[in-house]
């Protein structure tokens, strides 16, 4: 007799499908014969037999899943059916849609290229005419130190240019 | 000579029966709608007893049973007939149940209240006499019990206790659903009994108001 320690059941592990073909009578011959004289000695498996028998009439009591009835497979066809036609209805219309799809999210794509390069083309440009102003400055405003006070100064500046040329 | 010509009989309308059902899954196949429906009707109530058996909550059933004629019938057009059509349903059912369980992360239905005193020893009542209750209310109760101790159990042991010996599927046809070894089934099938027993007998043992048998059978 040997212990199965991982069910604790006292049966020889050789002996366990026959021990459950016992149980429903559907050991015969040789086998049949031969499982009779191991149970005469062996009292392991005899208990182990003892209690499959308990378990059997334990499980008795529950009972099989009652039939869902004929109204079932019409349900069920009439899901298929619903089912089928929203794939059909799917499968026409589906290309169309999902090609929609793609020329909105490249369109949506390019938009954001478009007005990102405007932004940073318009940015750029300021900034270009605010380095130009700045550039531009010393020539626009004269200097200080050449601005006549007086009208001699006025006459001198002239005379001073016209000997220039 | 009745007896042999019923012996002879039975495997000719066996034989029969096969056929028609090769002929309806065929005719299925070729999209007749009313060929699946008598498929559906005639093979609704062991997918329930399968579905169920696994599943064991009522009102997941009839939605996954639902969802594998709905798979059968989607992919009925590849099944080439090389295994019974009820070998295949099955298998697909097992497996629908499977993902069910996986997608929902359903836990195991878990009774914190143990049994009582009583109820263990009217339980033990029942095992002793080998008798099913007699009034529904206490054949109800019998069935809480059982179910609690089931939960108790690995779900492998609970599913083969139930389809074996619940729901009526053979050795052989949970073998092909499980794609088991016919002896691997035996075994687990008997283990899986032992160990109901095993829990059975812990609610005796917590138990010191018992009949004499069950006291008789602790001490041994």
């Amino acid at each position: 007799m040997s212990m199965n320690a991982e069910y604790r059941t006292t049966a020889c592990s050789q002996y366990e499908a026959a021990l459950e073909d016992q149980l429903h009578g559907d050991l015969g011959g040789s086998e049949a014969a031969e499982l009779a004289k191991h149970l005469k000695t062996c009292s392991g498996c005899r208990a182990a037999l003892d209690e499959a028998v308990l378990s059997a009439r334990l499980l008795r009591i529950a009972e099989p899943t009652a039939d869902p009835g004929p109204g079932f497979s019409h349900m069920v066809m009439a899901r298929i059916r619903a089912e089928l036609h929203l794939h059909e209805g799917r499968s026409i219309w589906q290309p169309f849609v999902s090609l929609a799809w793609r020329f909105a999210a490249t369109a949506a794509v390019a938009l954001v290229v478009l007005v990102s390069f405007d932004i940073g083309r318009h940015s750029q440009l300021q900034q270009d005419q605010s380095l130009l102003v700045t550039n531009r400055l010393p020539e626009l405003i004269p200097d200080q130190s050449s601005v006549p006070t007086s009208s001699d100064d006025v006459l001198l500046m002239m005379a001073e240019t016209n000997h220039g040329k | 000579m009745a007896a042999s010509a019923s012996a002879i009989s039975l495997p000719v309308s066996r034989r029969e029966k096969g056929e028609e059902e090769r002929q309806l899954v065929r005719l299925a196949q070729s999209g007749e709608e009313a060929a699946f429906e008598e498929l559906i009707r005639r093979h609704q109530q062991r997918v329930f007893g399968l579905v169920s058996g696994i599943l064991r909550r009522r009102e997941d059933v009839e939605d996954v049973v639902q969802q594998v004629f709905l798979k059968v019938f989607v992919s009925l057009k590849r099944f080439d007939q090389r295994a019974a059509f009820s070998t295949w349903l099955y298998k697909i059912s097992v497996n629908e149940c499977w993902d069910y369980l996986r997608k929902k992360k359903v836990r195991p239905l878990v009774y914190e209240a143990d049994l009582s005193e009583e109820q263990v020893s009217r339980l033990d009542g029942v095992v002793s006499a080998d008798r099913p209750p007699q009034s529904p209310m206490d054949r109800a109760e019998a069935r809480d019990l059982l179910e609690r101790m089931m939960e108790k159990l690995p779900q492998q042991d609970r599913e083969l206790l139930i389809l074996k010996e619940v729901e009526g599927f053979s050795v052989q046809e949970l073998a092909e659903i499980l794609e088991l070894n016919v002896n691997t089934v035996k075994v687990r099938l008997f283990r899986a009994r032992a160990r109901l027993m095993e829990v059975y007998r812990r609610r005796l043992k917590a138990s010191p108001d018992q009949p004499p048998e069950a006291r008789k059978r602790k001490d041994q």
